[in-house]
């Protein structure tokens, strides 16, 4: 933090003359702290680790639980990470139960990328008109509606893709069931879209307006300014937008809960049932028996689940700022 | 003079560029708007006052949704109980006593991240913690408890965002008159970070009032047939009641009206904190002196 | 022999929503001349700058009264195109504000816009306008490098030389030297000296506008004063004000 305020340290000290006598002893500075002072402090030192710690915390629960699954115990031999995640046999509930969670993987995945194919581009293209092409009214109406719409939750539109979309699939192109990948991908980009549009409409504004005027004084039109001076020097925010969204993707449970179907199969085509990792949890941890192998299943469903939005996280994070340090 | 394109060609590339700009716009804001209409015209359909004052009945065909609206409004305000004080207290420490080191460097890290942790990996938490853990069991205190954790970094993040924006001048004019750093706090920068705070907060009382997936996991029933009179009660919420009367039982088309109700009456009261929230800060920033 | 003037404004008035910023402005601004607009901050001369290549438009709520002539052609006429306007005006800001591109890809920014694509035309563009803006020398080894890399004096050449790529016929200043230390300044008023552009340049430098202009307009509360060759405008103003202006009584 570059403002903390009040003086704590000086690094260079205080040089005093020597002249006079004064010793020429370089010292700090520091605050006198009350009990109280420090009392306050220690309070919100203890919120803030709080606040950070349960990171850790969620990580400990989620791999403890998780651990017992890929342990050797009489009466449950070890299941290899390479067979979770690389096999295709999700029986959880067989007396024999197998836990190969190839296909939610691979559900996540596509309805992750295939949600986001279709949100990206009308999400950009509304961030750009509400940021270069919108008149001041019209940004003043529609920008607080978009916000608005980003805060819809999201078992109301998981219900709007239930009773709506799904019927309307089923009987327009004549498919056994409108619950599938492609209708959950179409629910989740509309859940995508005001949080695609609000961050890269952010990223679009914070291009100075200098350089914009500049485009603008050398003849440039308002297309031509979008595309070679706020674009480009938007693109970091504008990809941290996009991984973003696609980390809302792919963590997002009711949605995909209500409305991809629910059959533990790698999808052959768009309208193919798809049952992603975050519908799985949701789905069958009432059933499973606490600490038992599926319990422990779930849980590494959900480490999974959590260091790959992490790694998404960390990804824009690092994204924005390697522009920044670029710009 | 500079040969290149005519300018008519010009032109007409930019009156094609922006046209198919603003027909992106329009038709997604047409299609978000076009859903939200669907809803409340739907959803008017059912709500009447006995649907928002009697308890469901007849496998949720009949009677109102009463459980519903008070389960989650509490547990809205449950959750805002546990994460008002960590978020504000842990967004203090890192705007006005924290030194800059790998230390808050973490911290921010740690608070950015949980953000955007998905709800149900919240869900998992809650409950091998709280629910198992704990051994609250599926109730309305998890519920809180798993909820509070879920907004805390939004708190957290907004709060240190308005605390931010409140002048160090503040600070320093307060210091200078002999205030130590909690007198200088108190009265001077909260009162004037406290509308920005808040509005994080309520944001966050409307994320809180829609999740469903951890809701699911920790505290919700079917189908209670009273209100909870105790914080270990399991409690019924609007979102759960949707997903229950969506997905489950016979009843699903017979309900569908129903549903769209209670969609309805979710909406309003997350739509309406989220719009409280965005009026609440144009104001301030119009209002804003500094 | 009278040239026919650059700019001519004839009754121009503008205003920001309800606050009248220009009160009925005439001026005619000679051709191959540098002209100095003068005033106190808020006085309606940066206004009336952004006026003469529309840079006004961007501004919510502004309306404007009365025509600006330039080229015998009214910038606000129903047929005028903001566009060409501001390929033919050229304007250097206040701050330096080269895009964050190379020093060349900066330069090249205008040609390429009305479809300039040949290489050998481009660079031959970068070299006229980089000379023309007395910078050539200076960065001829390291027009690749990002502009941001070069001091502010040299971005704000480099601005200069942008809008000299097009070939303006008018270049308008804002306040140009603001921004910079004295012996950037220097090299900046150096450069409008010597060239032999139609300049309207906008400063609250007095010392400046007499070093480097022929005449100077003095704005006051949105209207215009006093307009008159410069030595004469500050050797013998007419106006009461103008005199308390330039002798530092005000403003």
């Amino acid at each position: 933090m570059k403002e903390s305020n009040g003086v704590h340290t000086i690094n260079q000290g205080l040089e005093s003359g020597s002249k006079a006598g004064y010793s020429n002893k370089i010292f700090t500075l520091r605050p006198r702290l009350s009990p109280a002072e420090k009392g306050s402090r220690l309070f919100f030192l203890i919120c803030a680790i709080l606040a950070m710690g349960q990171m850790f915390l969620i990580m400990v629960f989620l791999f403890k639980e998780a651990s017992g699954l890929f342990i050797s115990k009489p009466g449950s031999p070890a299941l290899s990470l390479v067979d979770f995640l690389g096999r295709n046999d999700w029986y959880p509930t067989y007396p024999d139960a197998t836990f190969g969670a190839l296909a939610l993987v691979a559900g996540s995945i596509s309805v992750a990328l295939f949600s986001t194919f279709l949100a990206t581009p009308v999400g950009l293209g509304l961030a750009a008109y509400l940021s270069c092409v919108a008149s001041q009214r019209r940004r003043e109406l529609f920008k607080p509606m978009v916000e608005l719409l980003a805060s819809v939750p999201s078992v109301i539109l998981g219900l709007v893709g239930m009773a709506v979309l799904a019927p309307f699939l089923q009987q327009a192109l004549n498919i056994p069931t409108g619950l599938n990948l492609f209708n959950a991908s179409v629910i989740l980009a509309i859940m995508a879209i005001p949080t695609i549009a609000s961050l890269a409409e952010d990223a679009l504004s914070a291009v100075p307006r200098d350089i914009q005027d500049a485009s603008y004084a050398l003849g440039a039109t308002c297309w031509e300014t979008i595309w070679r001076v706020i674009l480009p020097s938007a693109m970091g925010g504008l990809a941290t937008a996009v991984i973003l969204g696609l980390g809302r993707a792919l963590g997002e449970t009711m949605v995909v809960l209500m409305v991809a179907g629910g059959a533990a199969q790698i999808p052959n085509s768009l309208f193919d049932s798809v049952r992603p990792l975050t519908a799985t949890l949701a789905a069958e941890m009432g059933e499973a028996a606490i600490g038992g192998r599926h319990y422990q299943a779930l849980f590494a469903l959900g480490a999974v689940l959590f260091l790959t939005t992490l790694a998404f996280n960390l990804l824009a994070w690092h994204l924005s700022r390697r522009w920044r340090g670029a710009r | 003079m500079l040969l290149g394109y005519s300018p008519k060609a010009r032109k007409n590339r930019e009156w094609l560029a922006l046209l198919a700009l603003k027909l992106v716009a329009y038709v997604a804001l047409i299609i978000l708007a076009l859903m939200i209409f669907y809803i409340v015209f739907h959803g008017f359909k059912a709500i009447n006052f006995d649907f928002l004052t009697k308890f469901p009945s007849d496998f949720m065909r009949k009677g109102g949704i009463l459980p519903a609206i008070l389960g989650t409004l509490y547990l809205a305000a449950g959750s805002m109980v546990v994460s008002l004080p960590l978020g504000f207290g842990a967004a203090i420490y890192l705007t006005d006593y924290a030194k800059p080191g790998p230390l808050v460097s973490i911290i921010r890290l740690g608070v950015a991240n949980l953000a955007a942790v998905p709800s149900v990996v919240f869900g998992l938490f809650g409950l091998a913690l709280f629910v198992v853990g704990f051994g609250f069991g599926r109730s309305l205190l998890s519920g809180c408890l798993t909820l509070g954790l879920l907004t805390l970094p939004t708190v957290t993040a907004a709060a240190e965002e308005a605390l931010r924006q409140t002048p160090q001048s503040f600070r320093e004019a307060a210091l200078a008159l002999g205030a130590n750093r909690w007198q200088a706090i108190r009265q001077v920068v909260l009162p004037a970070a406290l509308p920005g705070m808040l509005t994080g907060a309520i944001l966050a009382l409307g994320r809180a009032a829609g999740e469903t997936a951890p809701i699911i996991l920790t505290a919700a029933a079917a189908f209670s047939p009273a209100l909870p009179d105790s914080l270990f009660n399991e409690v019924m919420s609007l979102p759960t009641h949707i997903f229950n009367m969506a997905t489950n039982g016979a009843f699903i088309e017979q309900t569908r009206v129903r549903q769209f109700g209670t969609a309805l009456v979710l909406m309003a009261l997350v739509l309406g904190l989220s719009l409280v929230a965005i009026v609440i800060r144009a104001k301030l920033i119009r209002r804003r002196k500094w | 022999m009278v040239k026919p003037p650059a700019i001519s404004a004839r009754s121009v008035s503008f205003y920001y929503g309800e606050f009248q910023a220009l009160r009925d402005i005439n001026l005619e601004i000679a051709k191959d001349e540098i002209t100095a607009l003068i005033g106190p901050s808020g006085c309606g001369k940066s206004t009336f700058l952004k006026l003469l290549n529309r840079m006004n438009d961007f501004v919510p709520g502004a309306r404007l009264s009365g025509e600006i002539i330039i080229g015998g052609v009214n910038v606000y006429g129903p047929q005028a195109d903001p566009v060409e306007i501001r390929r033919k005006v050229g304007m250097v800001f206040q701050k330096p504000n080269p895009f964050p591109k190379s020093i060349y890809d900066n330069i090249c920014y205008g040609p390429r816009l009305v479809g300039v694509k040949k290489k050998s035309a481009l660079d031959e563009v970068v070299e006229k306008a980089l000379k023309a803006a007395a910078l050539w020398d200076d960065v001829k080894d390291k027009l690749n490098k990002s502009a941001f890399e070069l001091s502010g004096g040299q971005q704000q050449r480099v601005c200069i030389a942008r809008a000299l790529a097009l070939e303006p016929d008018i270049l308008l200043m804002d306040e140009p030297t603001s921004a910079l230390d004295p012996i950037a300044t220097a090299k900046v008023e150096e450069w409008i000296k010597q060239s032999k552009l139609s300049i309207v340049i906008v400063t609250h430098n007095m010392q400046q506008a007499a070093r480097i202009s022929h005449g100077t307009a003095f704005f006051y509360m949105g209207e215009l004063i006093e307009f008159a060759p410069t030595l004469t405008l500050f050797t013998s103003p007419k106006e009461s004000r103008t005199e308390n202006y330039i002798t530092g009584r005000f403003g």
